[in-house]
C-alpha cells in the first residue's frame, strides 16, 4: 500500500512535497514550547494544489495544520497528531494593488511587513502591525486575528479583510466577501486558527498613511503610575495611534540593544502615537502630555524625526527579542482587561510573579487593556518551570476576575485550550461547536485547538 | 429551563405582519433569559418566530414561509454595562439606536451606526439586518464596532461570544455570523460595542451642481487631503435637503481646525469643478440633514417603490448609478463615494435596476410590491445552509426570509 506522502509527492512532485524526518523537523513548532513531526509536509505553490493535498489527508484519515510563519505563541501550528503540515511560505505574492479603491489581493506567505512596504509609495499601509510583523504572514495574521501596537486606533485584523479564499474540508475551493449577501462566513474565518479552512487568499483594506505622526516618550517612576495614565487618557476620550508601556527591566534589555533613546532610569515608559491631520497632532501632543504629567510623568519627549520614530518602534517591537538575549528563558502571556483596570491588574501581576518567585518584565498594549507580562524562568530548572505555567494561569484568572479574557491576539491554540471553559458556558462553545461542524465535521483541520479536550461534544443540545 | 410566562400581546398581531403575513401572537421577553425561553418552547411546539425590533429594515429580508409568533424585543431594552472611562457599552438587543446614542452623547461619546429612523430602530435589528452606513469608511461598520454578543438560540439556550474588552481572540467570532443574519440563527439579546469620542464639529456641505459637471465634481471631491467623514453623490430622493438638481454632499467631522480646513479644501476643490455654490449646516442642523439623508435609504416613495443596495467598488459608485438612472428614468440614487454604495429607488422596472446594478439587495419595498431581497445567491449556499441546519434544525426562526431561501 502507498504511503500517505508518497501518495503526496506522486500527487504533487517531490518540489513540494516534505516527507524526510530532518525536513520535517522545521515543522514540528512553533514559537510554543511543544513539538511533535508531521507525517508529511507540503509547500504548495497555489489553492489548488492544496486542495488536492486536503483530499488525499482527508483519504488517508491524517489532519491538516496550515502554518505561516510558526511566530505562533499557542501551539497553533504544532501538529499534535502528527499528519500533513501546509507551509503557506511559497504563496507570498502581491496579486492585485487597487490604490484607488484601497484593497488588495495576497496570497497567505505573504509577509506581513513586505505588504505595508510594497504599497507604502502608493500612501497607504496595512493597519495591523504584529510585532512579529517582520516575519509574521498575512495567513497566520487571518488566522489568529493578529492585532499589534496599532490596532488601538484601527483595529485588529478582522477590521481589515473584505473577503477570502479558502480550502474547505472538501478540498474544494470557496470564496467570501464581506460585501455578498448571506451569512459573514469571512468574518468567522478570521480567528479561526485554522480549523475552519485554509486560507490561501486575502482581501485586504488599506488605510491612507496619515498626513502627521508623532510618537512621543514619557517616562514614570513605575508601572502603575503609567496604567493610570492611559486610563486617564482613554478616560478623557483620547484614543491615540497607539499606546504602549514598557516597565524597566524590558527598557533595560531593550535600550542595551538597540540604543533607541529610551529613558534608562525610569521604572516604566509610556510610547504614544498620535496620528493625522496635522493640526489634530499637534494639539493632541499638548492634551496628552498634560495628562500625563498629572499622573506622575517624569519626562515627556516627542521624537524628533522619522528615523527616531522607527528606531523607538523598532525597539519595542524587538523587546521580546531583547528579553532573549539576557534571559534563559521566558514566557509570554497574553490577556486583556477593561482599562480602567490596567493599574490594579498590573499590581496583581506583580504580587503573582513575587509569590512564585519569577522576574516578571512588562510590555503591553495599555491603550487596548491587552498584557503581556514576560515571565522569566531557566527551563533546565523544574520548579522555575511549574512556576511559569501556574503563574501564568493566575494570571488569566486575576484577568477574568476583573472582566477581561484569555487572550487578546495571540489566540488560544493549543496552549490556552483548556482555559476557553473559564471564559465560556458549555452553551456559548457548544454554538461555535456548531461552527466546527459545518465547516469541518471530521476534525480535518487543526484538531486539538481552541477547543477544550472533550468539552465540545458538537451533539445537538436537545 | 423553565419559561416565565411572556407578556402576550394578541390585539396589534397586525401592525407585525410581513409580506401580508401576521403571526399568531407576539410574544414580548421582558430578558434574554426569558428570549431563549421562548425559543426553545416555540422549537419543541413546532412554531416559528421572527424577531421584531423597530420593523425599520424589515423588508430587507424576503417575508418569512411561515410566521406563527412575532418576538418583540421591545423588553429588551436595558443598559447592561456603560463606563464612559472605557469607551465601551453593553446594551440589550432592543434598545433604540438613538437611545444609546443619547446615552453616550451625554459623555461626549458616540457610537456609528447610522441606522435609519434611529428613533424606532434597535441595535439587535440593525445588527441582525446586517445593515452598514456612509460612516463606515471613516468608523468601521457595526460588525467592526461589536466587541461581544448574546444570543438566543432555537433550542432554548443562550450563547455568547467576545465580551467587553476591546481586543479579543478567544474562540470563534460569533457575533460576525449574527450579524447580518437576519435572525434566522438566532436572536441578538445583547451587544457589546466599543464607542468613540464624539467629533467636536460636525458639518455637512451640500453642493447642487448642473448634470454635466458631475464628473469633475467627483473626481475632485475624491482627492481632498482630509476625507469626509462620508462623500455622497445624490440624484431625486426629494425629500432629502436642496432638492431639484443633483447634489454632493460632504459630512465633515473632527476638531474645529481640521473640520475648517477641509472645508477650505472643499470649497475651493468644488470651484475648481465649476460648482460655485456649496451650503453649509453645521451641528444640530447638520446631524438632521444627514439622518434624513440616511433615513432615504430606507424610506418609501410610496406603495409600489422598491429601494436597492448594490456594495462594491469606490470607484464603480457613480458609474453604476448612472446605468441605474440610463435604464430608468425616473430612479432616485444614491453614489456612496466612500464605501462603494449605490443606493437606488424605483418604483417600477425592477428588474432593469437590478440588471443595471449587479448584483443587489433590497432595503425597503412597498407594501403593494413582491420583490425578492436577495437576487442572486452567493456561491457558499451551501455552507450558509449547514450552518442554518445546525443551528435551526427545526426550522424555528425565520424561516424562508434569509438568502438563498434559507
Amino acid at each position: 500500500m502507498q504511503t500517505f506522502a508518497s501518495r503526496l509527492t506522486d500527487a504533487l512532485g517531490p518540489e513540494v512535497v516534505r516527507s524526510e524526518p530532518e525536513d520535517l523537523a522545521v515543522y514540528a513548532f512553533d514559537a510554543y514550547s511543544q513539538d511533535r513531526l508531521p507525517s508529511a509536509a507540503i509547500v504548495p505553490n497555489d489553492a489548488r494544489e492544496i486542495g488536492i493535498a486536503v483530499r488525499i489527508a482527508r483519504e488517508c484519515d491524517e489532519p491538516v495544520v496550515p502554518r505561516g510563519a510558526g511566530t505562533g505563541l499557542c501551539g497553533g501550528a504544532v501538529p499534535t497528531r502528527g499528519g500533513l503540515v501546509i507551509s503557506l511560505a511559497r504563496m507570498n505574492r502581491l496579486l492585485e494593488l487597487d490604490v484607488a479603491n484601497r484593497r488588495a489581493r495576497v496570497q497567505p506567505g505573504m509577509v506581513n511587513l513586505d505588504l505595508s512596504t510594497a504599497v507604502a509609495a502608493h500612501g497607504v499601509f496595512f493597519a495591523p502591525d504584529p510585532s512579529s510583523q517582520k516575519t509574521s504572514m498575512i495567513g497566520g495574521n487571518v488566522g489568529t486575528n493578529a492585532g499589534g501596537p496599532h490596532c488601538l486606533s484601527y483595529g485588529t485584523t478582522t477590521n481589515h479583510i473584505l473577503g477570502l479564499e479558502y480550502v474547505d474540508a472538501d478540498g474544494e475551493i470557496q470564496r467570501t466577501a464581506i460585501d455578498d449577501p448571506g451569512y459573514d462566513l469571512t468574518g468567522v474565518l478570521v480567528g479561526s486558527e485554522g480549523t475552519l479552512g485554509i486560507v490561501t487568499e486575502a482581501t485586504v483594506r488599506l488605510l491612507k498613511l496619515p498626513e502627521a505622526v508623532r510618537v512621543c516618550v514619557a517616562a514614570f517612576a513605575d508601572v502603575e503610575s503609567a496604567s493610570e495614565a492611559v486610563s486617564a487618557i482613554i478616560g478623557a476620550g483620547i484614543i491615540p495611534i497607539a499606546l504602549e508601556i514598557m516597565d524597566a527591566l524590558i527598557t533595560h534589555a531593550v535600550e542595551a540593544h538597540y540604543h533607541a533613546g529610551y529613558p534608562e532610569n525610569a521604572g516604566a515608559v509610556l510610547l504614544v502615537e498620535i496620528a493625522g491631520a496635522h493640526e489634530d497632532v499637534a494639539a493632541g501632543e499638548n492634551v496628552l502630555a498634560g495628562i500625563a504629567r498629572r499622573h506622575g510623568a517624569l519626562s515627556w519627549r516627542a521624537a524628533r524625526d522619522r528615523a527616531e520614530r522607527d528606531a523607538l518602534w523598532a525597539a519595542r517591537k524587538g523587546a521580546a527579542g531583547a528579553i532573549g538575549r539576557i534571559a534563559p528563558n521566558y514566557y509570554i502571556q497574553d490577556a486583556c482587561v477593561p482599562r480602567t483596570r490596567l493599574p490594579q491588574i498590573m499590581h496583581a501581576i506583580d504580587g503573582i510573579a513575587r509569590d512564585h518567585r519569577l522576574p516578571v518584565g512588562n510590555v503591553f498594549h495599555a491603550g487596548d487593556g491587552n498584557l503581556h507580562p514576560l515571565l522569566i524562568f531557566d527551563r533546565r530548572d523544574a520548579r522555575q518551570v511549574q512556576a511559569v505555567v501556574d503563574a501564568g494561569t493566575e494570571i488569566l484568572h486575576a484577568c477574568i476576575a476583573m472582566g477581561g479574557t484569555i487572550s487578546g491576539e495571540h489566540g488560544i491554540g493549543y496552549e490556552k485550550r483548556e482555559t476557553l471553559s473559564l471564559v465560556f458556558s458549555s452553551d456559548d462553545l457548544a454554538a461555535m461547536g456548531n461552527v466546527r461542524d459545518v465547516f469541518d465535521p471530521g476534525r480535518l483541520f487543526n484538531p486539538d485547538k481552541i477547543f477544550p479536550s472533550g468539552a465540545v461534544c458538537g451533539e445537538v443540545k436537545r | 429551563m423553565i419559561a416565565k410566562p411572556s407578556r402576550a400581546k394578541r390585539a396589534d398581531t397586525a401592525s407585525y405582519a410581513l409580506g401580508g403575513l401576521a403571526p399568531a401572537r407576539v410574544a414580548e421577553p421582558r430578558d434574554a433569559a426569558e428570549a431563549a425561553a421562548l425559543l426553545g418552547a416555540a422549537s419543541d411546539a413546532g412554531e416559528t418566530v421572527v424577531a421584531y425590533g423597530g420593523g425599520t429594515l424589515q423588508r430587507s429580508a424576503n417575508a418569512p414561509s411561515r410566521y406563527d409568533v412575532a418576538l418583540s424585543t421591545r423588553g429588551l431594552g436595558t443598559l447592561h454595562e456603560y463606563d464612559p472611562r472605557e469607551l465601551t457599552a453593553g446594551v440589550g438587543g432592543g434598545m433604540t439606536v438613538a437611545a444609546l446614542n443619547a446615552l453616550l452623547a451625554e459623555n461626549g461619546q458616540f457610537l456609528p451606526l447610522d441606522a435609519p429612523f434611529s428613533a424606532r430602530a434597535t441595535i439587535g435589528g440593525t445588527l441582525a439586518a446586517g445593515w452598514a452606513g456612509p460612516r463606515r469608511a471613516a468608523y468601521g461598520r457595526p460588525r467592526d464596532l461589536l466587541i461581544g454578543a448574546t444570543a438566543a438560540l432555537a433550542d432554548g439556550t443562550l450563547a455568547k461570544t467576545g465580551g467587553m474588552v476591546v481586543k479579543n481572540v478567544t474562540g470563534y467570532d460569533m457575533g460576525k455570523l449574527y450579524v447580518g443574519s437576519h435572525g434566522t440563527l438566532g436572536v441578538i439579546v445583547r451587544a457589546n460595542f466599543k464607542v468613540l469620542p464624539a467629533p467636536a464639529v460636525r458639518r455637512l456641505a451640500i453642493a447642487p451642481f448642473d448634470g454635466e459637471l458631475r464628473e469633475r465634481a467627483v473626481a475632485h471631491a475624491t482627492a481632498l487631503s482630509i476625507e469626509p467623514a462620508a462623500l455622497l453623490v445624490v440624484d431625486g430622493f426629494h425629500e432629502i435637503v436642496s432638492p431639484g438638481r443633483p447634489r454632493l454632499f460632504a459630512l465633515l467631522e473632527g476638531s474645529e481646525q481640521v473640520v475648517e480646513r477641509a472645508t477650505r479644501e472643499l470649497r475651493s476643490a468644488l470651484g475648481a469643478a465649476g460648482i460655485a455654490e456649496t451650503r453649509l449646516l453645521d451641528g444640530d442642523a447638520a446631524a438632521n440633514a444627514y439622518a434624513s439623508l440616511v433615513d432615504a435609504y430606507a424610506a418609501l416613495a410610496g406603495d409600489t417603490s422598491v429601494t436597492f443596495l448594490a456594495r462594491g467598488l469606490p470607484s464603480h459608485a457613480v458609474g453604476r448609478a448612472q446605468r441605474a438612472r440610463d435604464a430608468l428614468a425616473r430612479a432616485d440614487t444614491i453614489a456612496d463615494l466612500r464605501t462603494g454604495d449605490v443606493v437606488v429607488r424605483a418604483r417600477d422596472g425592477f428588474d432593469a435596476v437590478r440588471a443595471a446594478l449587479g448584483r443587489a439587495i433590497v432595503l425597503a419595498a412597498g407594501p403593494a410590491v413582491e420583490v425578492d431581497a436577495w437576487g442572486e445567491a452567493p456561491s457558499t449556499l451551501a455552507t450558509m445552509r449547514a450552518l442554518k441546519s445546525r443551528f435551526d434544525p427545526r426550522g424555528t426562526l425565520a424561516p424562508g426570509r434569509f438568502a438563498g431561501g434559507i
